[in-house]
């Protein structure tokens, strides 16, 4: 590659900026299609909604007798070839489930507590020992140690096969240009769909139970591993490859002794960060069968909050122990860093029989004392729990000043201003002229294809019947993602300009990353007892360290010459950022809006749980009630809904890619 | 002191090795970066200057229809800037760049027909590698990445152990076998990297622009170095860089590059006697002409009575010649294979040194 970018930059290709007149920008345009609609919400308001002859209103009842004739077919004594594998398939993922938590279970608490913090000591070192033991104090502590062992069995079943299938597959894409390009589409998509729009086509093939969790707990979690393992392989130095092969390596040779160890520290990165996208879909599986600590959130979120929010504490230490743990064995077992000698490495090995001995006696010591499969003795859970309630109690008193003064007027003032004025403008504005809207922004802001692709996708949204829904969870994505980039826009640029301001915030968006998507709804859903808020400030929580890191990112990344040489013209620092950084740095923050809006979709529709009314929770019906019709339906309004947003938010990415390298 | 010993540079030129067929043949040459790269071969477009190709068709041409012969024993210098081809030529004689087009030998043994496991094997036990940027392994150490070449062959643990050793302490490095990588300076490293392509015993060493990261002063130790090992081992050597002290200071014969095609191929002499071009002359212009031309290229023909003055190698370079010339009023005679073949005066020597300003 070198020799290549030697030959090749000697020519740099121009660069040419478009040039159009101010009336001609695309803010303009998008402006005065806005207008438009307006317009036709005045002249028409209410008159026409999504006609019925453009409905397919016996989709629901079709796709119901379909789901029936699915479960009668494979329930049969002798069902067919795809069915024999479908229900192997989840049969096996139970099993591997059950066998994992039955394995926990023997351990006893004793054991479990013992083994797993030795075995993070080892590898991990005195913190995260220290993680490892506190989190698993914790769990006994809230009186959540046996829904947390069918927790992490879950997860570790989960992991361990995202890892089996997406390890290998990132290698391959690291050492192969083709087929990572052929892989990225789909992992996009993996990623960009909603856990809510795969959630019932997943129940209907695997029926609920912990192999459906599984799976929906891979197709979130692959990814991440593919893409980080790929991203190590790339990262081993080029030259080093190249002297590898030079020395006449064979290609397995090249693997085991060259481009493994060397991406060691990233593969288990790559394990860290699958652990914490498998954490993140715990509730969803929860919903699904996956019990654990997902099944207290769900439950408890409308009848025993204080109760869910002690699980999502759980899971919170769950994710933040895990995290930390892995973290540390990937830095400390990283080969180019440790330099182990002869003498470390002995010392090495006496450690780890040392701890499998203290393992083996830790297991013979519980079973010897009886201390129990699962941990039951002293709890604070109750004390936790009242504790808990009363805080709630008091946050949800109509009478304090918080109450009075900040969560309800700021929850109505943004239903009532804001929310509900965008929703009946897009519900009561002719249907027609909502769809020419939204597809002539996305042709002016992402080009023709984009377009076609969001009329196709409204259009599938009214054939479904699900506009009215589907255009009250936009309103809500809507003023979500404004609020996220808003915030995310202003952090990011004062985060780009200001060191003490990315240090301090760049380990509050780690955590807000880290934690499962749900865990942000549950306290707001007290804080504001307007169903519409809790889900759009969680919303806004999940997606606006993305767009403060993309903002931040590309303002930091605009040319150091640039702002140098405007700095040499004698511009002051507010002429650098707004003439210099801001405008170069326009990719990035449309990027950020574009990243935002499907994070934002996704946590909406999750707050369908807490009866937030939209897409998400004619989902959580489907589920819940068994209207298997409704929950498909809403499920590829929420996938259609997602694509359309993408794409017309998407930018001109294409374009922007000019500087392609030859080779 | 009638005649002076002659300099290492003399010694070493009488090991090449002419009288059998060349280690490395090099015919041909071609390599094109981009789409449809073969396509553009044999068209008139192959001829266009660079730029031109690159915005006609989307490719690069990185070595132009590139020939040279390097026989055994020999230390063949390739020369040019950045963008010249160099690397990518040097890449091309074992393929780790796919040559466009072309003919490749090495050692009787036709490259670029070679299957993947004759290239294997060519690599493994025939030529090795020094690289810019060293390309160790960080995590392994140092002992470990000089055996690399032998583990990768096969060779039992202790044995290749053994062998690394020794040549560890053959470039000095014998106190740090146990060190890591990132432990030692970049002068060490690239001395791993020369005791690992040296491990295997190569016949034909490639060096792309080894010492060009380093810092001046090393970089003259590591010069020395590779002197001190060729002189010690008579191995070939495939020498690439930028810098023309350093090609002038290690080369037997130097190809100058320019855009992908060798403009001048030859003695240090040559190019700085008579470059073939402006190119050429520009880049040779702030060489001391001393310091490289040869009593042969400023003798002229004795007169008659003037070859008894002192003698003098024909090869001995005018710088090393000035005090003799100095302390004599007669004209000194160069000798070759011990007959007279000219005289050199001190007006000869004068016009070479201040032929230098020009």
């Amino acid at each position: 590659m070198s020799t290549v970018d030697e030959v090749v930059g000697a020519v740099p290709a121009p660069v040419v900026l478009e040039h159009r007149p101010w009336w001609r920008s695309r803010a303009v345009l998008s402006a005065l299609v806005v207008v438009g609609m307006l317009a036709g919400y005045y002249a028409a308001k209410g008159k026409y909604g999504w006609p019925a002859v453009l409905e397919w209103s016996s989709l629901k009842t079709h796709l119901d007798s379909f789901q029936i004739w699915l479960s009668d077919q494979s329930n049969e004594t002798s069902p067919n070839l795809f069915f024999r594998i479908v229900n192997g398939i989840s049969g096996g993922l139970d099993t591997l489930v059950r066998w994992l938590y039955d394995a926990l279970t023997k351990l006893t608490w004793v054991g479990t507590t013992v083994v797993a913090t030795l075995f993070a000591w080892r590898f991990g070192g005195l913190r995260a020992a220290a993680f490892m033991a506190g989190g698993l104090a914790s769990f006994a502590a809230f009186g959540l140690w046996d829904e947390s062992m069918q927790t992490l069995s879950l997860v570790l079943a989960a992991v361990a096969l995202s890892l089996a299938v997406g390890l290998p597959l990132g290698i391959a894409a690291g050492r192969s240009e083709r087929f990572d390009r052929a892989l990225t589409p789909v992992l996009d998509a993996m990623q960009i769909i909603p856990a809510f729009a795969y959630l019932m086509p997943v129940v209907i093939l695997f029926s609920v139970g912990p192999g459906a969790a599984v799976i929906t707990t891979m197709i979130y979690s692959v990814p991440p591993a593919v893409r980080i393992a790929s991203l190590g392989i790339r990262g081993v130095p080029s030259n080093t490859v190249e002297a590898a092969k030079a020395l006449g390596s064979t290609g397995s040779q090249l693997l085991w002794k060259v481009q493994l160890p060397l991406a060691r520290r990233m593969l288990l990165l790559a394990v860290n960060q699958t652990i914490l996208f498998a954490l993140s879909m715990v509730v969803i599986a929860g919903l699904i069968g996956g019990s654990g600590l997902g099944d207290p959130v769900t439950n408890g979120l409308n009848t025993n909050p204080a109760v869910a929010i002690l699980a999502g504490a759980a899971i919170v230490i769950m994710a933040i122990m895990l995290d930390r743990v892995t973290e540390a064995i990937a830095e400390r077992t990283d080969p180019t860093r440790r330099h182990l000698d002869e003498a470390g490495r002995r010392r090495a090995r006496m450690t780890t029989i040392g701890v499998l001995v203290a393992s083996a006696v830790a297991i013979g010591v519980g079973f010897a004392a009886n201390a129990g499969d699962i941990y039951t003795r002293y709890t604070i859970a109750d004390w936790l729990i009242a504790r808990i309630q009363s805080v709630l109690d008091f946050i949800a008193d109509p009478t304090t000043f918080s109450f009075q003064h900040i969560t309800n007027p700021l929850g109505n003032f943004l239903t009532q201003h804001i929310l509900l004025p965008l929703d009946t403008f897009l519900v009561a504005t002719p249907w027609f002229v909502t769809v020419a809207g939204f597809v002539a922004i996305a042709f002016i802001l992402s080009g023709l294809r984009p377009a076609l692709v969001t009329a196709a996708m409204l259009g599938l949204i009214g054939l479904v019947g699900e506009w009215q829904s589907a255009m009250d969870t936009a309103s809500q994505v809507l003023v979500a993602t404004a609020i996220s980039v808003a915030l995310g826009v202003l952090l990011g640029v004062w985060a780009a300009e200001s060191e003490k301001v990315s240090r301090i915030l760049r380990p509050i968006n780690d955590i807000l990353q880290t934690l499962p998507q749900l865990v942000y709804v549950i306290p707001f859903v007290y804080l504001f007892p307007i169903s519409y808020v809790p889900g759009m400030i969680a919303s806004v929580l999940y997606a606006f360290p993305v767009v403060v890191r993309l903002v931040e990112r590309g303002v930091r990344d605009v040319a150091p010459q640039a702002v140098e040489a405007a700095g040499a013209f004698g511009a002051t620092r507010r002429q650098v950022l707004l003439k210099v950084k801001i405008p170069l740095a326009r990719d990035a923050i449309m990027l950020g809006v574009n990243q935002g809006i499907i994070m934002v979709l996704a946590v909406v529709v999750i707050a369908g749980l807490a009866s937030t009314p939209g897409l998400g929770y004619e989902v959580v019906q489907g589920l819940q009630r068994n209207e298997f019709g409704l929950g498909v339906v809403a499920s590829i309004a929420i996938l259609a809904l997602g694509i359309a947003l993408d794409r017309v938010t998407r930018g001109n990415q294409g374009n922007r890619r000019t500087r392609e390298d030859v080779s | 002191m009638t005649t002076t010993t002659a300099p290492a540079a003399l010694d070493r030129a009488e090991r090449i090795d002419r009288t059998g067929p060349p280690l490395i043949h090099a015919e041909g040459v071609w390599k094109i970066f981009g789409p449809h790269a073969d396509r553009v071969l044999g068209t008139p477009d192959a001829d266009l200057p660079r730029a031109e190709l690159r915005a006609k068709t989307g490719c690069v041409a990185a070595v132009r229809d590139v020939s040279f012969d390097v026989w055994p024993g020999e230390v063949f210098v390739v020369m040019g800037l950045s963008g010249s081809g160099k690397s990518t030529l040097v890449r091309t004689l074992i393929r780790l760049i796919e040559p466009t087009a072309g003919h490749i030998t090495i050692a009787g043994q036709d490259v670029t027909a070679a299957s993947s496991a004759d290239l294997r094997q060519l690599r493994r036990h025939t030529v090795s590698m020094v690289f810019q940027h060293f390309g160790l392994l960080a995590h392994r150490r140092v002992i470990d990445n000089v055996a690399f070449g032998l583990e990768v062959q096969g060779v039992s643990k202790a044995e290749r152990l053994a062998r690394a050793t020794e040549v560890l302490k053959l470039v000095g490095l014998e106190d740090s076998a146990n060190q890591f990588p990132d432990q030692l300076s970049g002068g060490m490293q690239q001395r791993v990297g020369v005791a690992r392509a040296f491990v295997v015993d190569p016949k034909v060493m490639l060096y792309d622009e080894p010492f060009s990261a380093l810092d001046p002063l090393i970089r003259r130790d590591m010069q020395d170095e590779v002197c001190r090992l060729q002189e010690e081992t008579g191995k070939t050597m495939v020498f690439i860089t930028h810098d023309l002290p350093e090609a002038l200071r290690l080369g037997d014969r130097i190809a100058i590059m320019r855009d992908g095609a060798i403009v001048q191929l030859g003695t240090p002499e040559d190019l700085v006697g008579s470059p073939a071009d402006e190119y050429v002359a520009n880049f040779v212009r702030d060489i001391p002409r001393s310091h490289v031309l040869t009593l042969r290229w400023i003798m002229r023909p004795p007169a008659p009575g003037e070859e008894d003055g002192p003698t003098l190698d024909v090869r001995t370079t005018v710088k090393n010649a000035i005090s003799v010339i100095a302390a004599n009023e007669r004209p000194v005679s160069a000798i070759e294979n011990g007959r007279v073949v000219g005289v050199v005066d001190r007006d000869a020597v004068l016009q070479a040194i201040a032929g230098e300003d020009g």
